[in-house]
């Protein structure tokens, strides 16, 4: 497969796919809420079936990409989508049936479009219960419980599912309408006929814009009565699900739809924006002088995110202050004391964007004093880069007991950086010269090391850049200097990379990384889960002051409307005051706000101790972005090695390799979750003295 | 009830004299009862300084009068001793109690180091003296981050943190003068600087800190953390230069018992029960003993008059451990302090004794989670508990927190 034909492909289809981008799901809801529900769409649901053929497909729905992008569909698409499909649940469950079913015409673009659209809305229905069915696709991260959530705040758009019968889909029904009942009667039950209004309302008002984007010309919208009607019989007829709650539900379904497009704004906006390019964070971490910030700085200057002037400038300066050389990472390093030691201090933060996808870099500080600071960066990245120096002696410092190249790599996958892109960097340093042998024995180390850490076959990935002249950066290795490496570069690889899928519906959740004042009051950080929009009311936890949204940045620094999983943004909220937040506490959702606790229970894995740990050891625990002193009030268990058996005696002290179950306290409250429900916030690792003497999840909140 | 307190090279003479001239005016004493016990004190305190010829090298401590004993009794009592490090207070005084704070003093005052642990969250305060760890004054500040490159503003945004910086750096200035500086003079002994990042060093070079400070800085530490933990680390990297200080010999002793622990000697025990085991067989080396530990020794009587000794939490019921073994219930002969008790006869054992505080982590640690009572041991001593050690849960699934 090419990249170059998808990135072309991509290009193409801007026009209609950005809509249906990773981060798009409000024109899915939309859709949704016209064909979803009304006759037009249910077909599409059945398409599914294995069984069902291209016909049924309804081409004239897809007419309108039937001309302009079939033909650049031709011959090499296939490969691409299944690159593609592994982006999300939702997509992998339908290249299962591309691969099976369809011709590779119909196939591709059905996987593409409603891959990419019900990915994104549906990211774990569908993903879930198709993946099933095609066994094998098990990349859907979320658990039935995250899924129930989802459905909770879905419900609507969940409908179609019925129809398909599977056992699954009982189940979960099932459970939906427990939750429905349970969470959703008080607020919606007695307002339930008059939210059906602005539910007729929006479909209309919403229908020319469908139109306009899909053309559909089948089966037109139709009023919302109708559709609530049309499901109620179809799941009737189902006879599946027993009449009563159906009706019901449907009803709640229905306030469901209105509230939810109620909930999401424009389509256009966000398409205008982001050119239907899905958004990743990445991480550069390593050992100190591995070359992280030069990196960074230079895959800036080279997808342009940074104008050669200022590079120039920089160059000038840095030759001026006697760092020569230095200048790339000047673009990363802004501060006047980062520049002068030539160390990284603080995280440091840059975007740039290709052609396919938006990045974010998290630039971390390789000094082992400021590993901390790393920590905290790390759970903000999707993916991490381990940089590691390929130079005689700093590759060996790196990886020896207590240099970084370890201890980040362990850190970025406790944190939840589950992908690692390994880069040997400085293969152009005369020690190194572009040696195969040397980067051999770099790689073999590495790759045991990073083995028993976690990451292992397709997480991790290897390749020889140099950092300083851009060779394997963005376009490949020249092969005069390096014959022996033919794969891809290093954004060539971020840009085929597949992604993990993204938690839009599940409730708001933004751990704050930073605040600043400037007109107010501003705070930064990455949406872990669900979608905020603007003038949205939101809690700020854990001192539960009701915020509103004022203003949502983007990673470009521009005004958005709203702001979806996964994406980096900066904030700008009326009704607190810039001292009452801390890094550290979580902006989420007012109907499911997160937890706050002082005390909970946690498993914890020992890694590093120096001696011994007991009741009433403290350290610092890092959990999400939030920095706390924290103290074992008592030991539960000791987890029998290998077994993971839980020891009926509680154990006096714990040592180094041991895993543990504890409770811990800490003095001011903090924002978690458990590991089962929330991994994001239920990771935490534990340092002390400057070393990261433990790694754990947290299994249960006191 | 007399308290008097000799510093070293005083002379007793001297001393005589003056409570010969006490005893003179104490005779105007109008109420009888009262002058009739100060001048018997006088005269006791007199006698008993004539014991000595000179005042010990340490210095002399007297106290003399009656007091009430437990059955309500008078008695009538004179201590005199040698403090175990040089007092430097002279003190004469005639109260209704005994005046035991220049002893106590003696006891925490060693030298005092100041420390400063900045880094870009905020600022904190302590000190270390004796064994005692404490934060004086501690603030957080909230420090612009670096920002993204680019924009117009990328200047403006540069001199405002620049800015804020230096503006914390003058806070953290003030307040470690009103900290560290009394009546115009440092009252610690050292001053320790730490942080991570640049701070600390802009702090010493600045021209804001105070020069008196200034010649006090004796070492400057790199710590991952500010607040507690900093402080802690600070504390520890600074370990050679406070060698002296009692808190770091604690730390020092305690985790030299942890040692033991993690790499499994077998040459340590822990817990009461086990500890005295060991301290009969003879094997204890050290004991180290949390000074806070409240359990009692009592001395029981059962019904057959033979006797048992029992260390009881002060918290158990009585009825509790009064039940001996057939359910007959048992006499106290007496209680008294476990400590107490430790105290005074762990020499028999030919063992040393160190007491220890949970103040440090290591210390609270050594009470939370074992117990407060330790030794290390001459030799491997195979006690019981530590055997059924290794009984697990069949199923690792049924359990509540569904691993």
């Amino acid at each position: 497969m090419s990249n170059q034909g998808q990135q072309d492909d991509k290009q193409g289809q801007n026009d209609q796919q950005q809509q249906y981008n990773t981060n798009n799901l409000a024109y899915g809801m939309q859709n949704m809420s016209l064909g979803g529900n009304a006759p037009a769409f249910n077909p599409a649901a059945p398409n599914f079936v294995p069984n069902m053929n291209a016909q049924t497909f309804n081409p004239g729905q897809y007419g309108q990409y039937g001309q302009q992008q079939y033909g650049q569909y031709g011959q090499n698409q296939y490969g691409q989508y299944g690159q593609y499909s592994n982006n999300n649940g939702g997509k992998q469950g339908y290249n299962g049936y591309n691969n099976q079913q369809y011709n590779n015409q119909y196939g591709n673009q059905y996987g593409q479009r409603y891959g990419n659209q019900y990915g994104q809305q549906y990211g774990n229905q569908y993903g879930q219960q198709y993946g099933d069915q095609n066994n094998g696709n098990k990349s859907h991260l979320m658990s039935l419980d995250d899924y129930k959530k989802q459905k909770q705040q879905q419900t609507g758009t969940a409908k179609p599912k019925k129809k398909k019968t599977l056992k699954l889909n009982l189940s979960s029904s099932t459970i939906k309408i427990g939750n429905s009942k349970k969470v959703e009667k008080k607020t919606v039950k007695p307002e339930a006929p008059k939210v059906e209004k602005p539910k007729e309302a929006k479909p209309e008002k919403a229908s020319p814009k469908a139109v306009n984007i899909s053309k559909s010309t089948s089966s037109a919208p139709k009023s919302s009565a109708e559709n609530s009607t049309s499901i109620t019989d179809n799941s009737n007829v189902q006879k599946s699900i027993s009449s009563k709650p159906t009706d019901d539900s449907s009803l709640k379904e229905a306030a469901d739809i209105a509230r939810d497009q109620e909930d999401h704004v424009d389509p256009e906006v966000v398409k205008d924006m982001f050119g239907g390019k899905p958004h990743v964070s990445i991480i550069f971490m390593g050992h100190v002088d591995a070359g992280k910030s030069t990196m960074g700085g230079n895959l800036l200057s080279l997808t342009g995110a940074v104008d050669k002037r200022i590079v120039e400038k920089y160059e000038k300066e840095a030759k001026d202050a006697g760092r020569q050389g230095w200048y790339l990472s000047w673009i990363m390093d802004t501060d006047k004391e980062e520049r002068s030691d030539g160390k990284t201090i603080e995280t440091g933060k840059a975007y740039f964007e290709t052609d396919t996808r938006r990045y974010t870099i998290l630039d971390a500080p390789g000094h082992r004093l400021y590993v901390s600071e790393m920590i905290g960066s790390a759970s903000q990245a999707d993916v991490g880069i381990l940089v590691i120096s390929a130079r005689k002696g700093e590759y060996e410092a790196g990886f020896e007991r207590g240099g970084q190249s370890r201890e980040h790599a362990m850190l970025a996958k406790t944190q939840g950086v589950n992908r690692l892109v390994v880069v040997i960097n400085k293969m152009d340093d005369p020690t190194v010269n572009w040696s195969e042998k040397r980067y051999k024995e770099c790689t073999k180390k590495l790759s045991v090391f990073l083995k028993n850490i976690g990451y292992s076959g397709k997480n991790v990935f290897f390749m020889p850049v140099s950092g300083y002249t851009g060779d394997g950066l963005k376009a490949r290795i020249p092969e005069k200097i390096c014959p022996w490496y033919r794969g891809p570069s290093l954004l060539e690889y971020l840009d085929a990379m597949p992604l993990t899928a993204r938690k839009i519906n599940d409730p708001f959740m933004l751990p704050i990384a930073s605040k600043l004042k400037d007109m107010g009051t501003i705070v930064e950080g990455k949406i872990e889960s669900g979608h905020v929009r603007k003038n949205q009311e939101i809690l700020l936890m854990p001192n539960k002051i009701d915020v509103e949204v004022l203003t949502i940045f983007n990673e470009t620094e521009e005004e958005a409307d709203a702001a979806f999983c996964g994406e980096q943004v900066r904030m700008k909220l009326k009704g607190v005051n810039e001292d009452d937040i801390n890094a550290g506490y979580v902006l989420t959702s007012k109907e499911h706000p997160v937890h706050t606790v002082t005390k909970f229970v946690a498993q914890v894995a020992l890694v590093e101790l120096k001696s011994i740990l007991s009741a009433g050891f403290s350290c610092v625990m890092h959990v999400h972005t939030a920095v706390e002193e924290v103290t074992f009030t008592k030991l539960l268990h000791k987890l029998e090695k290998g077994t993971n058996r839980k020891s009926k005696r509680a154990p006096a002290f714990a040592k180094k390799g041991m895993k543990i179950i504890a409770v811990l306290e800490t003095e001011n409250p903090i924002c978690v979750e458990t590991y089962k429900n929330y991994p994001e916030l239920g990771r935490f690792t534990l340092r002390d003295q400057g070393e990261t003497i433990a790694i754990g999840k947290i299994v249960k909140l006191l | 009830m007399i308290s008097l307190i000799m510093p070293p090279r005083t002379q007793i003479s001297i001393t005589q004299k003056m409570l010969t001239d006490e005893y003179g005016t104490a005779s105007n004493i109008k109420s009888r009862v009262n002058r009739l016990s100060v001048l018997s004190a006088i005269t006791s305190t007199q006698q008993k300084l004539k014991l000595y010829s000179t005042v010990p090298k340490n210095g002399l401590v007297i106290y003399c009068g009656e007091v009430l004993t437990s059955e309500g009794k008078e008695k009538k009592l004179t201590i005199s001793f040698e403090p175990f490090k040089p007092i430097n207070t002279s003190l004469y005084l005639c109260d209704n109690k005994f005046h035991t704070e220049p002893l106590s003093e003696l006891l925490e005052s060693d030298d005092k180091f100041g420390f400063i642990i900045m880094d870009g969250n905020g600022a904190l305060f302590g000190t270390v003296s004796g064994n005692t760890r404490e934060v004086l004054h501690k603030f957080t500040v909230d420090l612009p981050k670096k920002h993204g490159r680019g924009g117009q503003s990328a200047v403006r945004f540069a001199r405002l943190r620049m800015e804020k910086r230096h503006n914390y750096i003058r806070k953290v200035a003030e307040v470690a003068v009103q900290n560290f500086i009394t009546n115009d003079k440092v009252n610690v002994a050292g001053l320790i600087l730490a942080g991570s990042a640049d701070f600390k060093n802009e702090l010493n070079r600045s021209d804001l800190f105070d020069p008196r400070l200034q010649d006090k800085v004796i070492k400057i530490v790199d710590v991952s953390y500010g607040g507690e933990n900093g402080f802690n680390q600070a504390i520890e990297l600074s370990a050679e230069t406070l060698s002296n200080v009692k808190f770091i010999q604690e730390k020092k002793l305690i985790n030299s018992f942890f040692d033991e622990i993690s790499q499994d000697t077998g040459k340590f025990c822990y817990g009461i029960d086990d500890t005295l085991k060991a301290l009969e067989l003879g094997a204890c080396d050290v004991i180290i003993v949390w000074e806070g530990l409240t359990t009692v020794r009592y001395t029981l009587k059962n019904a057959d008059g033979e006797e048992v000794i029992k260390n009881i939490n002060p918290d158990t019921p009585k009825d509790e451990f009064l039940k001996d073994s057939d359910g007959s219930e048992m006499e106290i002969v007496s209680e008294k302090p476990f400590l107490e008790w430790l105290a005074e006869s762990y020499k028999d054992y030919g063992t040393t004794l160190e007491f220890v505080t949970d103040r440090s982590s290591e210390g609270a640690q050594f009470v939370k989670g074992f117990g407060g009572i330790g030794a290390m041991l001459r030799y491997k001593v195979n006690f019981e508990q530590l055997i059924s050690d290794d009984e697990y849960y069949s199923d690792s699934d049924s359990d509540e927190y569904g691993f």
